[in-house]
């Protein structure tokens, strides 16, 4: 699988894959949805299905000397590589935030998401929702990748959306913790976004692998 | 027993059956895959690579089930398609760096014989090359890796003449190292001149699959050459 992944970062990747892995600092933007963020990045991971699809990437690896699951295997690891680095950045922004940031007026006053456990929660939650939707969608032709696209971006948006108001409902104020608030609700609920992350994930590969199998190239 | 076993491939499109394909490869020898275009020469090759599905039907490489055994197998044989163009924006060295990866035979020292041999210039990028070197290209890659099978669907397609006998030369070569080689063409001279075994196939079913000197027996008329039995065959074959 080491060949497989170097294969896709040297010769499959588009470099704006690589770059948009920085949204992943949009935690840090008060008075902005920061969870387009984590958008912007899967949109970096779309241009290089696009630029693969250019390529011929999907046949010329179904000729290396590998199965044909370990291509797919091999697209979510890459997809799963640029989703964690990204997950680094956030987590690494969210902990600034959550400490040195934590009494700051200008996060204090901010009437968007808070950047905190359950921000990088809902972040894992689109992450698996792009692996699901849009990662599993395009193996089922290996070529079509336009519908599985936008819907996850309309799916997306709306859970971004969902996500951003849900604190406003009375009883939910919870979610927006500042700082160390409620840690032990806010631990739990990343820990369901990163649950669900993992079986959304381990489920699309599973399904991309039993549709590539038998599409024919 | 024959290094490549093909038997009863079939496969069926809405408008194109491939009907029940049979035939054998045998190790040290050259096999010509010949058939106008659509008679379903690339059909059948990726269903020997496990690019397409077979309706029915097997394909055994060295006595094995492709199914199953797929890695193992890739690992043994070499695959080159025409002039595709593979990362197009890539260096072929790149690309180069990262297939060779994938084969614990890569041989070295065969890659620059055959970088040398057809003057590719590795800094370049397949976007860069002409529709012959991009042939070139395809089949440096197979070559590296001494694969013991070459499966080469219209290699000779765009190449001069002059390269074009270079590479009939090649796989002359390396049939005398008894590699075996299976090439697709519809230029019946390629096939005159270095094949030992034809598999002809017409509209989607093998009519021949035997060896050169066997197919002039049963098919051509006194006088005839090869090209001239195959345009007959293909002539009979479309007023039947």
């Amino acid at each position: 699988m080491r060949n497989i992944l170097l294969k896709e970062i040297k010769l499959s990747a588009s470099p704006l894959s690589f770059i948009f892995i920085v949204f992943g600092l949009m935690f840090f933007l008060p008075g902005y949805p920061i969870l387009c963020g984590a958008f912007f990045v899967t949109l970096g991971i779309f241009y290089s299905f696009q630029s693969a699809r250019e390529a011929n990437d999907i046949v010329f690896s179904a000729l290396l000397p590998i199965a044909k699951r370990d291509v797919v295997r091999g697209k979510f690891l890459f997809v799963c590589f640029i989703e964690c680095c990204a997950l680094i950045l956030m987590a690494a922004s969210m902990i600034v935030r959550m400490t040195a940031l934590a009494e700051s007026d200008i996060y204090r006053t901010n009437a968007l998401m808070n950047a905190n456990p359950f921000a990088l929660g809902v972040a894992f939650l689109l992450f698996g929702l792009f692996n699901l939707i849009f990662v599993g969608g395009f193996f089922k032709t290996a070529y079509r990748f336009a519908r599985p696209f936008v819907t996850y971006l309309i799916v997306g948006f709306l859970v971004i959306a969902a996500a951003e108001a849900l604190h406003h409902f009375p009883g939910l104020d919870c979610l927006n913790a500042f700082g160390t608030d409620r840690l032990g609700l806010q631990i739990l609920l990343l820990a369901a976004g990163g649950a669900l992350y993992l079986c959304m994930t381990v489920l699309a590969c599973r399904k991309a692998c039993r549709d590539f199998e038998k599409i024919d190239l | 027993m024959s290094i490549i076993e093909v038997s009863q491939l079939r496969k069926e499109y809405p408008s194109f059956t491939l009907k029940d394909v049979s035939f054998g490869i045998e190790k040290g020898r050259i096999t010509g895959f010949i058939g106008r275009n659509g008679a379903g020469k690339t059909t059948t090759i990726k269903s020997m690579l496990n690019l397409v599905h077979p309706d029915s039907g097997t394909v055994c490489y060295f006595g094995k089930p492709l199914v199953g055994n797929e890695t193992d197998i890739k690992k043994r044989i070499g695959y080159s398609t025409g002039a595709v163009n593979w990362y197009p924006r890539k260096k072929i060295r790149d690309i180069v760096g990262v297939v060779k990866g994938f084969y614990e035979t890569w041989d070295e020292e065969a890659y620059r014989k055959y970088r040398e041999l057809f003057t590719l210039d590795e800094q370049k990028t397949p976007h860069e090359l002409s529709e012959g070197m991009k042939v070139k290209c395809n089949l440096l890659l197979s070559l590296s890796h001494r694969a013991e099978v070459l499966i080469l669907d219209e290699p000779t397609s765009g190449l001069d003449p002059f390269s074009r006998n270079e590479l009939l030369d090649i796989f002359t070569g390396l049939k005398d190292e008894g590699v075996a080689v299976f090439f697709s063409t519809h230029i019946i001279s390629d096939i005159e001149k270095c094949a030992d075994d034809i598999v002809y196939l017409s509209r989607g079913s093998v009519v021949a699959a035997t060896d050169k000197a066997g197919f002039a027996e049963q098919f051509s008329r006194d006088g005839e050459t090869l090209e001239e039995t195959m345009l007959r065959l293909e002539k009979e074959g479309s007023h039947a």
